[in-house]
């Protein structure tokens, strides 16, 4: 089982390669659902239905957002697409790959390999300090302590956080921890970048700011989805494609 | 083959265990006085066993005492001469023997009278011993020397109260130096002339007698026959007195075993505290791991580097503080629970010595369960998916 894994390209290299030449060489699609339902607590008197049969395509460069009410499974798909958690059945693309019933150990390394989040609760960890925050995701990798670290550092720059760096994460503003956030979704140079109601604890001005770096990135190439029922982000007009959600369908899709 | 990973692992793992610094010193601190406790106890009852069967080691097979009314007696010489007479039996002959109070020191010796049968055991003699019929000389251990004796050397002298309350003086003539102590720190060896004198022995009498034989397979045949022929004799045969001993000496008292039980017990809750769960700030910590890119595995392995580095210091620390407790200050903390035997010993010193198959025993009966019971907690937040931590 494993062998035909390795021979089949799922090997640490193997993702690398995904990264690097599949997606461009491939056609524009680098997400795509087929049929994906999930399922929580199934066969319970308290099953959810959180994504019901649902098929939606993603291009590369393309500025996605989930909307629709409470409960209606825009967290849930975000989690299926990013390799969070598995669907009950159907499918889940990433570059030209199924995803959906990969092991946990190469599931984690397309995540790694592939995605970075943004949760609405920035999900920093407290004790540390904004450089060791960031550089979290590849401390279980062969990146050496020192390169890690100025590839850290770089990515603070660039979001003027250079002199936040060595602060611990409780004595930030909400802006600064967003940023913090954003930093550590980037430090993997993620193809795909995915946000979980990431305005829900900013205001407008802090919105803004952060979307106009959602749109920087955009503009270098990344495909950015974000999930928000928060109309400042999905009104702005550089939406490529806005997937309206309800009851773990699409509603309506433009 | 690159190390960097479990090198980063581990730096976050240290990282870790510092932001919660409060938290793990106290846990070192309780471990490390668990295996400190623990340790020492291994470390004393051990050396003590040792000693006490380096002292048995060339004593006779059997021992013969005089019983009258379930009391022991002053046995007569000529029994030995009779007890010869049983087949099997290479040699049986008098020991005189017994204790000194000394009301200045407030202290108990072993006095010894020498002869034939005197003294098996003296390798770590200085000087001489007296022989049988040498009157006013003394070979003495290094701890009457300390306490009696100015000038603490060969030419000095002891003076003793003797039955009647007449004093007696002794030229020291040999002193038993300290390397294992227990055997002789205590003792006064004199001629059994003197010794007869010292404590008023009527003649043709002993203290006991010991019995030798050709044939150890034979020994409690022959105790058997002793006592056959000889109903008011109790033999006592070598294997007994060892066993006694190593009660005596591994469980002193009570104190030690409620210390052992006390510092087991702080070692079972404190990996009980562990294994009941990881705290929501924890189960968050690695929820948060998971989600931005780490595996499964190398939880574990953080969670495992943290036993690791937990457990081992504790298990150091603690090791080198029992250790130094035990050879070097004299078992000061067990002092009181040891007093009983002697005296003379609150100040004895041990030969230091460690056993490493004990030290590996220790280590694995504290050390990978606390490791375990590191990780195990863990394994449940760490397979679960990852999306959890994107619900609050
Ligand atoms: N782990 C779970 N176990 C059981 N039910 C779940 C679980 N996770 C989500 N659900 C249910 O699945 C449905 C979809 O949840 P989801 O979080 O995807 O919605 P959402 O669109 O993100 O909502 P919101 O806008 O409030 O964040 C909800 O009814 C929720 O209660
Ligand atoms: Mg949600």
């Amino acid at each position: 089982m494993e062998g035909s894994d390795n021979r089949s390209g799922y090997s640490y290299e193997g993702i690398k390669a995904v990264n690097s030449e599949q997606w461009t060489v491939n056609s524009k699609t680098i997400i795509k659902t087929e049929n994906t339902t999930k399922i929580f607590n199934k066969g319970k008197p308290d099953e959810v239905i959180a994504v019901n049969g649902l098929s939606i395509e993603i291009s590369k460069g393309d500025f996605v957002v989930f909307k629709g009410p409470s409960g209606s499974g825009k967290t849930t798909l975000l989690s299926l697409i990013g390799c969070m958690s598995r669907p009950t059945s159907g499918r889940v693309i990433v570059g030209n790959r199924d995803v959906s019933r990969l092991p946990e150990r190469f599931m984690t390394e397309v995540r790694r390999g592939t995605f970075g989040f943004i949760f609405q609760q920035f999900h920093l960890i407290k004790g540390i300090t904004v450089c060791d925050n960031v550089m979290l995701p590849l401390y279980p990798t062969d990146v050496k302590p020192l390169r890690l670290r100025k590839m850290a550092e770089e990515i603070l720059n660039s979001l003027n956080m250079k002199e936040r760096k060595d602060f611990y994460v409780r004595k930030l503003s909400g802006g600064e921890q967003q940023r913090t956030a954003i930093a550590r979704a980037l430090i993997n140079n993620p193809e795909i970048i995915l946000a979980d109601e990431p305005t829900a604890h900013l205001d407008t001005h802090l919105s803004d700011e952060f979307l106009a770096i959602m749109r920087k990135l955009n503009k270098q190439g990344k495909t950015i989805v974000i999930a928000t029922h928060d109309p400042l982000v999905y009104e702005k007009d550089y939406v490529t494609l806005c997937i309206e959600m309800r009851d773990g369908r699409v509603r309506k899709m433009n | 083959m690159a190390f960097e990973k479990h090198r980063n692992i581990l730096d976050y793992t240290l990282q870790t265990l510092l932001r919660r610094k409060f938290k793990n010193a106290g846990i070192i601190l309780v471990f490390t006085f668990v295996i400190f406790i623990v340790g020492s106890i291994v470390f004393l009852s051990y050396s003590l066993k040792r000693e006490a069967r380096l002292l048995f080691k060339n004593s006779p097979d059997i021992i013969v005492q005089k019983m009258r009314a379930g009391r022991h007696e002053l046995i007569p010489v000529t029994l030995g001469n009779d007890i010869m007479g049983i087949a099997g039996v290479s040699n049986a002959g008098p020991r005189y023997w017994g204790y000194y109070y000394d009301s200045g020191a407030k202290a108990n010796y072993t006095i010894l009278g020498i002869s034939t049968f005197g003294l098996e055991n003296n390798r770590m003699l200085t000087g001489r011993l007296p022989s049988a019929h040498e009157r006013g000389v003394a070979a003495i251990g290094r701890g009457i020397a300390d306490v009696r004796i100015i000038k603490k050397d060969i030419g000095s002298t002891l003076y003793l109260q003797d039955a009647d309350g007449k004093w007696m003086d002794f030229n020291i003539v040999g002193i038993f130096e300290s390397d294992s102590e227990i055997l002789t720190d205590d003792l006064i060896v004199m001629s059994e002339d003197d010794f007869k004198y010292l404590v008023k022995m009527p003649s043709g009498t002993a203290t006991d007698l010991a019995v030798n034989v050709y044939n150890e397979t034979e020994i409690p045949t022959i105790a058997g026959k002793i006592k056959e022929r000889f109903p008011d004799s109790r033999p006592i045969l070598r294997d007994e007195i060892i066993r006694t001993y190593d009660a005596v000496f591994s469980w002193r008292s009570g104190l030690i075993v409620t210390l052992f039980i006390g510092a087991l017990t702080a070692f079972i809750i404190l990996a009980w505290d562990k294994a009941t769960g990881l705290s929501a700030e924890e189960k968050q910590e690695i929820g948060i791991l998971k989600a931005v890119g780490w595996e499964t595995s190398d939880i574990l392995e953080m969670k495992f580097w943290e036993g690791v580095v937990v457990s081992l210091t504790s298990f150091l620390c603690g090791i080198i503080i029992a250790y130094v407790h035990i050879f070097f200050m004299g078992a000061f903390l067990f002092a009181p629970a040891l007093k009983g035997w002697s005296v003379i010993y609150p100040d004895f010193r041990l030969t230091p010595f460690i056993d490493f198959y004990q030290i590996a025993i220790l280590l694995s009966v504290t050390v990978i369960p606390y490791i375990a019971s590191t990780i195990i907690p863990s394994w449940k937040a760490a397979i679960t998916d990852p999306d959890i931590v994107m619900r609050g």
